[in-house]
């Protein structure tokens, strides 16, 4: 779709930098974990998407800055750095798995003594907040899962988009291109988000983690296979109707990595058991909605979480 | 609170429901094709959501079948979009968000193209009328009705065809449908059957062309027994080409009315999109 014949949007709220608040470090079973909060009232906590030990890229809890204070008006929002991502530690003795991933985002919950919360999980954060959610029923009142690929069935294409960038890795022209391509409108990807990237990418502690996921090639040997084997008990405990919480799906409809009728799959899979499940697609969005819109998509975010709370 | 009007339209009187100011209100119109569709819609069709809608906000609810016009005569999409216009206008309303069941759904995105500054915003609520439908297999959900046409009976029958779950047909929706009927204008259906396939054709037109320009949301039910899922995401997409504000909400276990059906989970979702293109 050409960018020259869309009727400007007013409407999406401010792209520009919006401030985090001040950075919290708190000890999860041993791996210093970053987070930022805000707010209070029913307690949002936010799950980012991407991974560890990523060249190209790198996801930080700055991901959630459009979305964060302005719903600490109303909620109690938390975004943390998953383990071995943004500016918490990296696993201890390699573990670089998805399962490792969702044990440290069931200790951050319990750590922080958090009521039920409101999750909110973004592509691998997506898959991570779905399967602590079928483990821990009892950590969770509602579930938002958006543009999650690896929790949806079907085929993924980030492989395909973003397949060897045609820029040096680790550079800012790289970490623009990928996020350009996941993006619908380019101009999404700003200056600040970059930074915040090559900012990570600069960590001492996230080089040894690329040395181990790339290097020593734990991401292919270790990580993604794991994954494939707990995706299909995932998928399986979804299906088998285990998945007892409020869903919304939430949709950027132009993503090209995770196209639109996989998150309509996964509403169909979970709408068969649950009454509570919703599903919402916007326009003129890729991978990341909740940058590209993120006026409605803070509304939308909001009256969930108002119509789950206890 | 809600208020029942009478209001001149157009030489004609006409029935409101409205809360006491209601300058610029969310303006429900409710569906129906005149004279065809065997259940009686109106004002009540939207049951408890219209008055948790009129407790928070400025509210106005009125329906199509009023168009003023001789009981048979030249009803089209034409006349009820004049309608819709009128009353407004009458209302002395300037601007408005609008949220349309069914047919009202294709009259709403047709008067938002022309009157952006009086349409704010469109909530597209189970409208297959608006929603393409092409060289389709006919809908069997109204096939064989039981007679008389909108008698009780009849109209129990219809809204069961077209819902998820009969819980939420009761005594006061049977009511209010059966006196709805006494006074719906009838349309001819080979004069009213062209008027819609050319305003369909319409939409279409500006989809592609300029667009429709105010935000819109469609909801849909998941299980509507009038229009597939896939008719509803092929709604969106065609307004969303051009539009950039445009939103898809699938609400689960809900036929054609989800408003009765999923009443919170609607509430939600028009909140949210309400809250963001038009604060009122």
């Amino acid at each position: 779709m050409a960018m020259n014949h869309v009727i400007a949007d007013p409407r999406s709220g401010t792209q520009a930098s919006v401030p985090l608040p001040a950075a919290r470090r708190i000890d999860v079973d041993g791996i210093g974990t970053r987070y930022y909060e805000a707010g209070s009232g029913e307690t949002i906590v936010f799950i980012y998407g991407g991974s560890f030990g990523t060249s190209d890229s790198a996801s930080s809890a700055h991901t959630w800055n459009l979305n964060l204070l302005p719903l600490a008006g109303r909620f109690r929002v938390i975004a943390f750095d998953k383990i071995g991502q943004g500016h918490t530690d990296n696993p201890k003795h390699d573990d670089y798995t998805m399962a490792a991933v969702v044990r440290h985002g069931a200790g951050f919950l319990r750590a922080m003594r958090l009521p039920p919360v409101h999750l909110v999980g973004h592509s691998r954060g997506g898959y991570a907040a779905a399967r602590l959610t079928l483990e821990h029923h009892d950590l969770v009142r509602s579930l938002t899962l958006v543009n999650s690929g690896t929790l949806s069935p079907g085929v993924g294409t980030n492989e395909v988009v973003l397949a060897r960038p045609p820029f040096p890795k680790g550079s800012a022209e790289c970490v623009r291109w990928v996020y350009r391509n996941y993006s619908f409108n380019p101009a999404a990807v700003t200056d600040d988000w970059v930074a915040t990237v090559l900012e990570v990418l600069a960590l001492p502690k996230y080089r040894q983690s690329i040395e181990r996921v790339e290097g020593a090639r734990l991401g292919a040997t270790l990580f993604l296979p794991a994954l494939a084997r707990e995706k299909r008990e995932t998928l399986q405990w979804i299906n088998e109707g285990r998945l007892q919480r409020p869903v919304q799906v939430i949709w950027g409809s132009e993503d090209r990595t995770a196209t639109l009728s996989r998150g309509l799959e996964l509403f169909h899979m979970l709408a068969r058991h649950e009454r509570r499940v919703q599903f919402h697609a916007f326009a003129q969005a890729g991978h990341f909605p909740f940058r590209e819109h993120p006026a409605r998509f803070n509304a939308l975010l909001g009256q969930f979480v108002a119509a789950s709370a206890a | 609170m809600l208020m029942r009007r009478s209001i001149q339209v157009n030489g004609a009187a006409t029935a409101v429901l409205a809360t006491a100011d209601c300058v610029a209100p969310l303006v429900l119109l409710s569906g129906g094709m005149p004279g065809v569709t065997p259940y009686c819609s109106g004002p009540h069709i939207w049951g408890r959501s219209l008055d948790v809608l009129a407790h928070e906000r400025d509210v106005l609810a009125f329906d199509l079948g009023s168009a003023a016009g001789e009981p048979g005569a030249d009803l089209g999409i034409d006349v009820l979009l004049g309608h819709v216009r009128a009353t407004l206008a009458a209302l002395g309303i300037t601007r408005c968000h609008v949220i349309a069941h069914d047919l009202a759904g294709l009259i709403a995105l047709l008067l938002a193209a022309e009157s952006p500054t009086l349409i704010r915003g469109v909530s597209v609520v189970s409208s297959v009328a608006a929603a393409p439908s092409g060289d389709g297999i006919d809908n069997l959900c109204f096939a064989h009705p039981p007679l008389p046409q909108w008698s009780r009976a009849a109209q129990r029958w219809a809204l069961e065809q077209v819902s998820y779950s009969h819980q939420h047909i009761d005594g006061a929706l049977l009511d209010a449908c059966v006196a709805a009927a006494a006074t719906s204008s009838v349309a001819r259906d080979d004069f009213f059957m062209p008027s819609l396939y050319a305003a369909k054709a319409s939409l279409y037109e500006i989809c592609r062309g300029a667009g429709v320009p105010v935000p819109v949301q469609t909801i849909w039910g998941s299980h509507d027994p009038l229009g597939a899922l896939e008719q509803g995401l092929a709604l969106y997409q065609i307004i969303a080409a051009r539009q950039p504000a445009t939103q898809f909400h699938v609400l689960n276990r809900a036929g054609s009315l989800p408003f009765r059906e999923e009443p919170e989970a609607f509430l939600q979702v028009v909140r949210a999109f309400g809250e963001v293109v038009f604060p009122g």
